[in-house]
């Protein structure tokens, strides 16, 4: 078991580097002029310039400037290209908003998902049951981005019953305003995975009631109900939280983007998408890793998990 | 003295600085904080450095050059008066010696004196922080040969002061005319001595200002907070205790915040989409327009293809319409012919128009047959813009009348904070883009100085189309050797005519700005729109 | 969907894709919504016509311009930026946008580089998926390492953060890979992005098929038969890839289109002036209060083509492989 976890660690190590590498490529190809210029600002002598070129090693090849960046980024002491704020600090202060949204959407979308999925499965071939499928498909098929953009506006800005975007911090305005700022971009983000997860749940627990060991539990005399709970739901629920935990890993890791630019969250994913229009490439390399540790290190905790409930897994 | 302010006849008697018993004193509130909101944070806090309009507007409440502009409104506030100096500078009589002393007991926001030397110290750091309008400042003698020096303890020999005697001396190398205004600019503001040679926006030094610097959350916002030992002849003091800007990215959230009274005041523009809504609803009880000296205008690069040919560089002038462009701006754009805005000396209104009525249709036909006779039909044409509404807009029409008279326009967006930086780089090869242009001060030489052949460079350019006319370039020469600009208005006006005439760029018209209040400001008596400065936050009182 | 399982077992010995047919063509619902998708493309296809008939392109500004409506003459962008809503006559039929173009049109010709780009990138996953899935499975060794480990990389990666840092990095001055070069402007460039990510969420699922396949009795008698791997793997794994593939293609093409609509949403997709789903909404967005329209449209019908794929995606792997477990995107 040890010797699984050491591996599954180091490939995540490895995947990690690779990431890294990958995207510093990306920018490190673009013919952008110097970039030493953009960084030391408008209003600098050539003697700033020369310092930051130094600094950074742009004139040193690839590997070094990436070495460079990379303990910068290690050591905290990474700064932006454009403004020349920290990133790890401004990473800081976006994360426990990411993190607000990415917990309570992935809560939301889960609890709804398992109700309308046992409802879906309990009424399964009558009107109910397709009702709640074309919800769901209709859930699944909206744009993240298009859906936030009108509920932001029509129930925040027109209709004034929820904000119409930013965040309140709970240190400063309190719990209920940070609750009040965070239930639309909750609900958007998670209407379209509630969709997924009820159809999966749904699938997986027709299949469940049809299995042999449920068919013994009812010869048995099991109520339908005590069939459902103590059998098929247990067992179609497995599914469930890997896949949770895969989603969850990916909307931390960067699937937040879209619901934090629309609602105008100011959390890592935003900071992402506006340091990319810039080019600036310390935030960028910090926050895309950042990301990636986030999706490898759930998939590996899952994989973990698998591992120790099936030994044949570890092989 | 305290100065109230109480409507444009009063703003004029004030700006005499004299008598202002004419004006009746009505009790007005002193106190109380507000909320502000700017789209993005000031390129600097420093004042060596601040060049934006977000920065200025806060920075001239803060810090006091030796000279200033008087705090009033219309042509009236474009006039200098005395700052930190006692009155205004002796010129020599060959224009090359400014002679001011500093008044007494002056003192900084932290309790400090004001000494003349801590004059020559601020010049030594807009000297080193090398920022946009260190130029001007290169014009005093020895300024050159302290910079090669590299000490920057060293001595600049045209500059000589006198801490006792409050004297300060400033030797010019050549006569230029618009130094006083050049003393006026917030550049100019004179920090302690011992204020590093770095950019200090996260910890900005003191000032002699109406209002302080606080709380300074770089990228977040900052405070301006009353300066209580203000006391600087009859410049107006703070009524406010605290005036909190937050960067608020979203205009449109900004508008709402305001609609609701839950945000006090937003220096830019409503929203475009909520423009007709705040109009209709507020005009002239919270939200008022003002017409800027600026000039909107499409630059074009003369040396590439295809618009080194002036045929071509014609054929836009005649091409574009500005009824399109005033509705990109969302009314917000006052036409014009000229590339001068009109509220200066050395405007002459052309007329008529170069290229055709602004209120009619343009000629397409012309246009066409000019491309196609300078044989540059089918010519690919990048048009540059940022991603903000109007300029996104702007680049994205200029690009499709390209398209129409025979060339093949392709605009390009790019983020506001990398454009000026991108288009003044020679290697980008920008053909064509958006560019706009506020006066650093109120005279036709600063507008000028972008289409001089002298401010071409390789990187960081502000001559973006590389606007290199010999003619152009002698009359500047020669007109900005004059202090007095109505004497050479003339000069200014041909060079205006000269710059439509070869259609070096293609100027459109000169931007309105808004004030939007919440209802707890005083908008009747308390806000003060500025002709250099937009909104005067000194101005600002509660109800 | 779920009812077409049960009903319509195989008989003894009849040919699968018949079978699949049959069930398909029973699927009411996913043939009607089959249909909805038909006709959303064959209205982009026709966007050149209506241009014609509105006498205008996509991209051509009309500020200036005023149309007579019932006898009024009416400003198609006021002055304070407010364009013309619907008119329902050939001439902004839908409007205008924030630059006076003719909302029809654009959504138009928006269909056509949407579906465009979501088409061609699924052609694109499909044809990477194969051969990765093909080489890794197959060869086994090294090659699967190799392969196997640059997947989990792609898979790591936050994908709509990869999307957005290389559209936006490729846009600026475009793509050069030896004697190809494609302009930053380019359409292209979404769709290879967009066609590399989407490969992922096939390539395993396919590396999994023929790694069981090639243990297989069919496979064994090919290679005693002399057959080189490349004949093996072309003639004889393909055909059992297909079915697979086929459960996959509508939904990645849905999923491609919603991440196209993403990127371009952001600004790192489709260039203006050209229009896409993505880029009508992020201009929409800005004129929210005054046109709503010019959001709403554009959304409406990428959520019908997405939906549409959806359920059409659905009643292919019930008629194909209903124990399928099929998951694109995130």
């Amino acid at each position: 078991m040890l010797r699984f976890i050491a591996r599954r660690l180091a490939g995540m190590l490895a995947v990690l580097f690779a990431v890294s590498v990958l995207t510093f490529l990306i920018f490190a190809v673009i013919p952008d002029g110097a970039p030493e210029d953009r960084m030391a600002g408008p209003t600098a002598s050539p003697g700033e310039v020369a310092a930051v070129r130094r600094e950074w090693g742009f004139d040193k090849p690839l590997y070094v400037q990436y070495a460079r960046t990379m303990t910068k980024i290690f050591t905290g002491d990474v700064v932006s290209y454009v403004d020349r704020t920290n990133v790890v600090e401004e990473i800081g202060r976006g994360a426990p908003r990411t993190f607000s949204l990415a917990i309570g959407a992935a809560i939301l979308w889960v609890a709804g998902g398992i109700a309308l999925g046992l409802f879906g499965a309990a009424r399964a071939g009558r009107a109910t049951d397709r009702l709640i499928t074309v919800l769901a498909l209709i859930g699944v098929s909206m744009p993240v981005f298009w859906l936030g953009a009108l509920a932001s506006h029509y129930l925040g800005f027109e209709a004034g019953i929820f904000p119409d975007g930013g965040y309140a911090e709970i240190g400063r305005h309190g719990l209920l305003e940070w609750l009040w700022h965070l239930v639309l971009p909750w609900s958007v983000l998670a209407v379209v995975l509630i969709g997924v997860y009820s159809r999966v749940l749904r699938s997986n627990l027709l299949d469940a009631l049809h299995a042999d060991y449920v068919r013994t539990a009812r010869a048995k005399g099991l109520s339908e109900g005590a069939v459902l709970r103590r059998h098929a739901l247990p067992n179609a629920l497995i599914p469930i939280v890997t896949l949770w935990g895969l989603d969850f890993g990916a909307v931390l890791g960067g699937g937040a983007v879209l619901t934090e630019s629309v609602f105008d969250l100011q959390g890592v994913g935003q900071y992402f998408a506006d340091s990319v229009g810039r080019l600036d490439v310390p935030p960028v390399l910090a926050v895309t890793m950042l990301g990636t540790f986030f999706i490898v290190a759930v998939n590996t905790i899952v994989d973990i998990a698998y591992a120790a409930l099936d030994p044949r897994i570890r092989l | 003295m305290h100065w109230t302010l109480r409507g444009p006849a009063c703003a004029l008697v004030a700006s005499i600085a004299v008598g202002l018993a004419a004006c009746g004193e009505r009790e007005q509130n002193n106190s109380g904080e507000i909320r502000a909101a700017v789209t993005s944070f000031p390129d600097s806090l420093d004042p060596a450095l601040a060049y934006t309009g977000e920065a200025l507007q806060a920075l001239w409440v803060v810090y006091t050059p030796l000279l200033s502009y008087a705090h009033a409104e219309g042509v009236a506030g474009t006039q200098i008066v005395p700052g930190l100096a006692r009155a205004l500078p002796k010129i020599s009589a060959d224009g090359k010696t400014y002679r001011l002393r500093l008044r007494k007991g002056l003192k900084y926001s932290d309790g400090r004196a004001v000494k003349a030397s801590d004059f020559e110290h601020s010049v030594k750091r807009i000297l080193n922080l090398e920022s946009a309008d260190t130029s001007y400042f290169e014009r005093i003698v020895g300024a050159g040969a302290y910079l090669q020096s590299g000490r920057v303890r060293g001595d600049i020999s045209g500059i000589e002061t006198d801490d006792r005697t409050g004297a300060i001396t400033i030797s010019l190398e050549e006569p230029y005319g618009s130094f006083s205004n050049v003393l006026a600019m917030t550049f100019g503001a004179v920090v302690p001595g011992d204020t590093p040679f770095e950019n200090q926006t996260k910890r900005p030094p003191p000032g002699v200002g109406a209002y302080k610097l606080a709380n300074v959350r770089v990228n977040r916002g900052f405070e301006l907070v009353k300066a209580a030992g203000f006391d600087v002849g009859d410049m107006p003091r703070a009524r406010l205790d605290t005036i909190s800007i937050e960067v608020v990215k979203n205009r449109g959230r900004q508008t709402q915040s305001v609609i609701r009274n839950e945000l006090d005041y937003m220096t830019d523009p409503p929203a475009p989409d909520q423009l007709r809504s705040v109009r209709d609803r507020f005009a002239g009880k919270r939200y008022r327009e003002f017409v800027t000296n600026s000039t909107y205008f499409f630059f074009l690069n003369h040396r590439l293809q295809p618009f080194s040919k002036k045929a071509v560089r014609q054929a836009v002038n005649y091409a574009l319409d500005e009824r399109a462009l005033v509705r990109v701006f969302g009314g917000l754009l006052e036409p014009s012919c000229n590339f001068l805005p009109p509220r200066l000396a050395g405007y002459e209104k052309i007329e008529p128009c170069t290229y055709g009525d602004p209120d009619a249709p343009p000629d397409l036909g012309r246009a066409r047959q000019l491309v196609k006779q300078a044989g540059a039909e089918g010519e690919e044409v990048t048009v540059y813009g940022t991603e903000e509404p109007e300029a996104k807009g702007a680049a994205e029409y200029f690009a499709d009348v390209l398209s129409q008279i025979g060339l093949k326009g392709s605009p390009r967006i790019i983020p506001a904070a990398n454009y000026y930086a991108t288009i003044g780089n020679r290697k980008t090869r920008a053909q064509a883009g958006f560019a706009n242009y506020f006066q650093d001060f109120a005279r036709a030489t600063t507008f000028f100085s972008i289409v001089d052949g002298a401010a071409i460079a390789d990187t960081n350019s502000t001559n973006f189309g590389n606007i290199d006319d010999p003619q152009i370039d002698a009359a500047l020469a020669r007109a900005d050797r004059n202090p007095r600009a109505a004497a050479v208005a003339k000069d200014y006006a041909a060079v205006d005519r000269r710059l439509l005439e070869e259609a070096h760029l293609v100027p459109y018209g000169h931007r309105e700005l808004s004030v939007f209040f919440s209802d707890r400001i005083d908008f009747d008596e308390c806000t003060a729109w500025h002709p250099v400065y937009n909104l005067d936050y000194t101005s600002l009182c509660l109800k | 969907m779920d009812e077409a399982r049960h009903a319509l077992e195989p008989a003894t010995g009849d040919d699968p894709w018949r079978l699949a047919l049959r069930r398909l063509r029973a699927n009411r619902v996913a043939i009607g919504f089959g249909a909805l998708f038909a006709v959303l493309l064959a209205l982009s296809l026709a966007a050149p016509l209506w241009a014609h008939v509105a006498g205008t392109t996509p991209s051509r500004n009309h500020l200036a311009d005023t149309i007579v409506i019932d006898g009024q003459r009416r400003d198609v962008v006021t002055e304070d930026r407010v364009p013309i809503g619907p008119t329902w006559r050939a001439k902004y039929f839908l409007g205008a946008d924030g630059n006076g173009r003719d909302v029809a049109v654009r959504l138009l010709y928006g269909a056509r580089n949407s579906l465009f780009i979501g088409i061609t990138a699924t052609l694109i996953s499909v044809l990477l998926a194969v051969m990765l899935g093909l080489l890794a499975g197959y060869l086994r060794g090294w090659v699967d390492a190799v392969v196997s480990r640059a997947l989990d990389v792609v898979w790591a990666f936050p994908v709509l953060l990869l999307g957005i840092a290389l559209g936006v990095a490729l846009a600026r001055d475009g793509l050069r890979l030896g004697p190809l070069s494609i302009s930053g402007g380019s359409k292209w460039i979404p769709t290879l992005i967009i066609g590399v990510v989407g490969a992922v969420y096939l390539a395993r699922p396919l590396r999994g098929l023929v790694l069981s396949l090639r243990e297989q009795d069919f496979v064994e008698a090919a290679r005693a038969q002399g057959a080189g791997p490349l004949r093996i793997m072309l003639g004889e794994l393909l055909p059992n890839l297909a079915s697979t593939i086929l459960v996959f293609v509508p939904l990645l093409v849905a999923n491609a289109i919603l991440l196209e609509g993403a990127l371009s949403f952001l600004g790192a997709g489709v260039r203006p002036p050209d229009p896409s789903w993505g880029t009508m909404i992020g201009d929409g967005v800005a004129l929210l209060t005054s046109a709503p329209h010019l959001m709403i449209v554009p959304g409406v019908m990428l959520v019908a083509t997405v939906l549409a794929l959806n359920v059409l995606g659905d009643g292919v792997r019930a008629a194909l492989d209903p124990r399928a477990k099929v998951r694109v995107g995130r």
